[in-house]
């Protein structure tokens, strides 16, 4: 081999790798930072708001304007979906609720950005296919949605919210959620495992 | 020593950070002092005195026909009595309810009730918790009865007011009154039917309901 | 005694939503950085092997239970003000169950499934298709449930006025089984690593 090629094959070997460094997915962040983010973000929701975080909610009003839409009569007579619809005299989707989520959106989409970690990919276990982690995964929304529902939220609201205001209702929901948790996990292992 | 704490790790400096806050906690009392009452006495006197937070009847009266939005009208009387009338777009609220209903600190909240003895014991309530924007309906529900609903013209009235008396008969029709006239001035006011409670009043259970924010999750 | 601001009026509906749409992103944002736009990170919490999803969460109930308990004693929050979300014990016993099943079942929570779709984990879109699937039915069964949905009403009450502790004992203790909650995952998850190395 002449010696131009070799120097050249050899430069370009380090610009790719450089290059695929660079787009590499970066590490966590010390969780204990990312925490303490997280309860400065939701001691502002305090502090200038009143109220703390959310995210179940949100859907809840997506799901009452859809059912509305397409069957208003049955929507209003439903008192669940009539609560979320309102009176009329404001759109249901200019909610507190809708406009965070809508921020959890962009704000989780800007940290991946930067961290290279938008990538598309179905997450899962060694063990199973996509189609079985779809599946379960939406199982498991589901349940979740109907969970949120009968407690009155999900982890944003009652844990985190509820949580840091020594609510009653939150603290006995949390212990819940970590132990039907816990005690599912042994029959799913095959999903992350 | 301060060898020591700089050679802390980042999470053991911040975990020794809250711990000393969580032990100062133990120390620094409670978190709800702004819920005792704190009484300036000078200032309630002279808020009293000067009667700035009074709202008079026609005042009232004025706000509803224009159809302003920028009150809260507090009926502090029980269910049945508020059922029967109420000024239109008043909410029932008792005493004890006040706390609950999460009323903003500088709202404008107009209270009233029979006479004024309760919507002054709520008045001082609310003051001394801190709300900047309670009001009284002056004279309460009977004033209102006597200027807005039932105004009266007596047979021997000056001309300056007879002419009050006819806005005053075009404002008691609006709220479904009954003017009246005749008799001597001091003549006491018979007992008259209340309006039953249509429009405008029809406008009261809307605004409620858009005043009752969602805050759940 | 100027906070909330939004309770003192400070500013209107509108200017809430823009507020919404900030927090929210701060919301997302630190999410993300701690990793839960992946459900493996966070379904491992549940198998002892991954610990983030306890050290993020009482990290950040912390730091705002303290937050908010020093900004009410100077005087600068009105704690009274603060929306509490009134207690209902069975209907949220139950709920918390179920939710702990769909979040190891599904591998997220809704907040955390937001993220994940936004990073363009797949499995999180499905999650989110899941939780509005769940919440229509759980609507259009609202009226068998109803009943038990209301049922065990406690109204807005905290663990302080439950148990009669001072509020500032109870940070004092939380923040203590926090502490030692972390001291514990860390050893928990050194074991387990030790472990995977030996297998």
């Amino acid at each position: 081999m002449s010696p131009l090629s070799k120097g050249t094959s050899l430069g370009l070997t380090e610009v790719r790798t450089e290059a695929k460094a660079a787009r590499e997915p970066q590490p966590y962040w010390n969780p204990y930072l990312a925490g303490l983010g997280l309860g400065l973000v939701l001691l502002a929701a305090f502090v200038i708001m009143g109220r703390g975080l959310g995210a179940s909610g949100a859907f809840s009003s997506l799901v009452a304007v859809g059912v509305d839409a397409v069957a208003p009569a049955h929507a209003n007579a439903n008192d669940f979906y009539a609560e979320y619809i309102g009176d009329g005299t404001k759109s249901p989707l200019k909610d507190w609720l809708v406009f965070e989520v809508l921020g959890v959106f962009v704000g989780g989409f800007v940290s991946g950005l930067f961290a290279n970690r938008v990538t598309k990919v179905v997450e899962r276990g060694p063990n199973i296919s996509s189609a079985g982690r779809l599946t379960f995964a939406f199982i498991g929304g589901g349940l979740m949605g109907i969970g949120a529902k009968l407690a009155r939220g999900c982890t944003s609201g009652q844990a985190l919210t509820g949580g840091a205001l020594f609510n009653v209702g939150s603290w006995a929901f949390m212990m819940m959620v970590f132990g039907g948790a816990y005690a599912a996990a042994y029959f799913v292992r095959r999903q992350w495992q | 020593m301060k060898n020591l704490f700089t050679n802390l790790s980042l999470n053991k400096k911040l975990a020794l950070f809250v711990f000393v806050l969580g032990f100062l906690a133990l120390f620094a009392g409670s978190p709800y002092k702004g819920t005792e009452l704190k009484v300036d006495a000078s200032e309630m006197a002279m808020i009293v005195q000067k009667e700035v937070d009074h709202v008079a009847s026609d005042e009232l009266a004025g706000w509803i026909v224009q159809g302003k939005a920028d009150y809260r009208l507090l009926d502090l009387r029980n269910e049945k009595d508020f059922g029967e009338y109420h000024i239109p777009t008043a909410e029932n609220m008792q005493l004890t309810m006040l706390k609950e209903a999460q009323l903003g600190r500088n709202e404008k909240i107009v209270l009233y009730s029979d006479g004024g003895i309760h919507s002054a014991q709520a008045w001082f309530l609310l003051k001394a918790e801190g709300y900047k924007g309670v009001y009284i309906l002056r004279g309460g529900l009977e004033e209102w009865k006597d200027n807005i609903l039932f105004p009266r013209l007596a047979d021997n009235a000056p001309p300056s007011e007879v002419a009050a008396f006819e806005k005053a008969k075009l404002l008691s029709k609006f709220f479904g009154g009954t003017p009246q006239t005749g008799g001597a001035a001091e003549a006491a006011t018979p007992k008259m039917a209340l309006p039953k409670l249509e429009s405008p009043a029809g406008a009261q259970p809307k605004a409620a309901a858009g005043k009752k924010k969602k805050e759940g999750c | 005694m100027n906070a909330p601001f939004f309770k003192y009026g400070l500013f209107g509906d509108d200017v809430s939503l823009v507020i919404a749409f900030i927090i929210g992103i701060g919301f997302g944002f630190f999410l993300e950085r701690a990793g839960f736009g992946s459900s493996k990170k966070l379904a491992a919490q549940f198998y002892f092997t991954d610990l983030t999803v306890f050290k993020v969460m009482f990290t950040g109930i912390i730091t705002a239970m303290v937050g908010v308990y020093y900004l009410s004693v100077i005087g600068f929050v009105d704690l009274s003000l603060i929306y509490l979300t009134p207690t209902f014990l069975l209907p949220q016993v139950v709920g918390g169950v179920i939710l702990g099943v769909g979040f190891v079942v599904g591998g997220y929570c809704p907040g955390t499934s937001c993220v994940a779709a936004s990073t363009g984990r797949i499995d999180g879109m499905v999650y989110l298709l899941g939780v509005i699937f769940g919440i229509f039915v759980f609507g259009e069964a609202f009226p068998l449930v109803s009943n038990f949905y209301v049922s065990t009403p406690m109204g807005q009450i905290t663990l302080p006025q439950i148990s009669g502790l001072p509020y500032g004992l109870l940070v004092f203790l939380v923040v203590l089984m926090a502490l030692g909650g972390f001291a514990g995952a860390e050893w928990v998850e050194k074991k387990m690593a030790a472990k995977k190395a030996e297998a």
